[in-house]
């Protein structure tokens, strides 16, 4: 076991004698670092209560029922972006940030730069929100905030993104790994799909059904290049730096980056599949997310190769960063799977418009990305605020709250979707038979979704209470 | 892959090319559709929309109706559509191209809207379901809509309407 899970010791750290000392690359990065990790924290809660509520109205239509504010349509739109603008992007620029820094050696110092990018970020968002609770709603998921806070999303993005390849660009170490290709492709590309996307599908909308097409390659595009490239990122740092050895095959890597990148958006109209867009634009959907499976193979020939020899995934479970990060990588490879099988003609045609693809979704965002994430934070804080976890209790009940919530949220969305998709595949079974066989799976849904608010409740109170009880680290005496 | 350079070109590139190869394309073969006759001579379809269709719309999309209702009717022999009674036939582009938002949306909790028109009760009956679902039905209750609100929505599913011939989809007499 190691240090970490030590029994009666909070992860983290361990206690060093005298003020905590952090290394230069470490103190230009802190805080910019707690800006966003704080409010990453901070939206995960919102994220998690809208969550509840909106799988609570799923099986019970009525709950609130008396306010507009809380439709249906209103609070899962809530939702979903308070947890991908809120907490996925603000965790992400955080852990990239760190990962830049420390990969390159990076000395860095215009924090107040990322911060100012961060706060223009967070009050957008507010914004934001509180316009979709209100009404001011688009038909476009993840492009539904309201036009006017697109471009201020974007100049916050390249004020807080675009330093990790500002860093990679000026690193002294001349030191190369798989994690900086991967934060350099996903912060270069990112704003220039987003860009695109609003202006094809808000500011000056194509005709017709170019417009959800425009939205399907959007939405693919941030849910595999944004979430799907930072996560591999921080595992493609996190499992050989934890397990102390090299990544295996670590000449296939290259390849999983470019076909990661070239496959991912010429997937997107595999989501679309049926819809009145001519029929080779949906092939090439459908062969490109078949192809996808490439990147996926080769991510887990680096992952499983490296975790797989001398009790590697014996160690993974004792880590507590390991641990939640060798879960990541298992619904990485799953969702890859899922994906590429699932989006064939056949099965897409069963499957399409019922909770299945939100479960593969759930895979991803969550169960990948969130939880490499998670596992992120366990690693970093401690070492920029020089305090250990408060809680290992708090730990313990985060993972398996986590896990659970992730489990049964997936399974439930995964087989409520497939038993749908093939009730409404039969015309003899009416839409009431179909709801009403769709409820348990539903009310699963609710028991998820009240798991990860525990945990992500037990997660922040942890968080919040060592970066209360941090001392001011000083960059005295520790060089890197 | 040490070059900053090389990193950058190539994902502008794949992003470049995705982008060129799909969306521009698509945009180019569909940009151009208008309304049509589906024979010569023949009334243009799709209709415009009527005025109160229109606050409906805006209506719809305040509600987040979209969530939960699909507005496209797939071919047969993918997914069931026609047979449910959802469409008398399959949605092509050109039922879009006045639409100023395409709200084709991606899950069915309750059922597609594109011809909801065509089979849709009276106003009143509607009205009143909206306010007041059946019971069993799993649909929430909007009793907070004014009469306005409510009479622009209703008006607007009895706007959807893709049961008319276009050139792309002719109707079997």
């Amino acid at each position: 076991m190691s240090q970490e899970n030590r029994p009666g010791r909070p992860p983290g750290r361990p206690p060093e004698s005298g003020a905590a000392r952090l290394s230069r690359t470490e103190a230009g990065l802190r805080g910019p670092f707690l800006c966003f990790f704080t409010s990453a924290v901070l939206w995960l809660v919102v994220a998690s209560v809208l969550a509840l509520v909106a799988a609570v109205k799923l099986h019970r239509p009525g709950f609130l029922g008396d306010c507009e504010l809380t439709t249906y349509g209103r609070v899962v739109a809530a939702a979903r972006d308070t947890f991908v603008y809120g907490w996925g992007f603000n965790a992400l620029f955080a852990v990239n940030f760190w990962l830049m820094a420390q990969l390159g050696r990076f000395e860095f110092r215009n924090g107040w730069l990322a911060s100012l990018g961060g706060a223009t970020w967070n009050l957008a968002l507010t914004y934001g929100v509180i316009q979709i609770l209100r009404g001011q709603l688009g038909g476009f998921s993840l492009l539904d905030l309201p036009r006017e806070v697109g471009p201020v999303l974007l100049v916050a993005f390249l004020l807080s993104a675009l330093w990790a390849v500002v860093t990679y660009a000026r690193r002294p170490s001349g030191q190369n790994f798989v994690s900086q290709w991967y934060v350099v492709g996903a912060t270069f590309a990112l704003p220039l799909v987003y860009l695109l996307a609003q202006l094809m599908v808000l500011w000056f909308p194509t005709v017709g059904t170019v417009q959800a097409l425009a939205h399907a390659w959007f939405v693919q595009n941030l849910l595999f290049l944004w979430f799907g490239a930072s996560a591999l990122a921080a595992a493609y740092y996190f499992v050989p730096k934890i397990l102390g050895r090299p990544l295996g095959h670590y000449y296939l890597a290259p390849v999983g980056f470019w076909t990661l990148f070239l496959f991912s958006g010429l997937a997107a109209p595999a989501a679309l599949l049926g819809a009145p867009l001519p029929i080779w634009i949906q092939s090439v959907g459908v062969v490109a997310s078949v192809l996808s499976i490439v990147p996926i193979v080769v991510t887990g020939i680096n992952f499983y190769a490296t975790l797989s020899v001398d009790a590697g995934w014996a160690r993974a479970w004792n880590s507590t960063t390991l641990r939640f990060v060798a879960v990541g990588v298992v619904s990485f490879t799953l969702f890859g799977v899922l994906n590429a099988v699932f989006s064939t003609r056949d099965l897409s045609a069963v499957l399409a418009f019922t909770s299945f693809a939100e479960g593969q979704r759930q895979l991803l965002v969550y169960g990948a990305s969130s939880m490499i994430l998670f596992g992120a934070s366990y690693f970093i804080l401690p070492r920029l605020t020089g305090s250990l976890w408060p809680s290992a209790k708090l730990v313990h009940l985060h993972f398996w709250t986590a896990f659970l919530g992730l489990l049964v949220g997936v399974a439930a969305a995964l087989i409520g979707g497939w038993q749908a998709g093939h009730q409404l595949a039969d015309p003899a079974v009416s839409a009431a038979q179909v709801a009403a066989h769709a409820a348990p799976w539903a009310l699963a849904g609710s028991l998820a979704a009240l798991l990860l608010l525990v945990g992500h409740v037990a997660f922040a109170i942890n968080a919040f209470g060592m970066i209360l009880a941090s001392t001011t680290p000083t960059s005295e005496g520790r060089h890197d | 892959m040490k070059n900053l350079n090389l990193i950058l070109a190539g994902v502008f590139g794949c992003v470049a090319s995705v982008w060129v190869g799909l969306l521009v394309t698509a945009q180019v073969q569909l940009g151009s559709l208008g309304r049509a006759p589906a024979e010569e001579g023949g009334p243009l379809f799709p209709a415009r929309e009527p005025g109160l269709a229109i606050q409906g719309r805006a209506v719809y999309l305040d509600l987040g109706c979209v969530a939960c209702h699909t507005q496209q009717v797939r071919p047969a022999g993918q997914g069931s559509d026609i047979a449910r009674g959802y469409g008398v036939r399959a949605s092509v582009a050109r039922d879009y191209v006045l639409q100023p938002q395409v709200l084709l949306g991606q899950r069915r909790v309750g059922p597609d809207l594109a011809n909801f028109g065509a089979r849709a009760k009276s106003d009143a009956e509607l009205a009143a379901f909206l306010a007041a679902p059946a019971a069993g039905t799993n649909h929430p209750p909007y009793a907070f809509l004014t009469a306005e609100r409510s009479a622009a929505l209703v008006a607007y599913l009895k706007s959807l309407r893709q049961d008319y011939s276009s050139p792309e989809a002719k109707l079997k007499q």
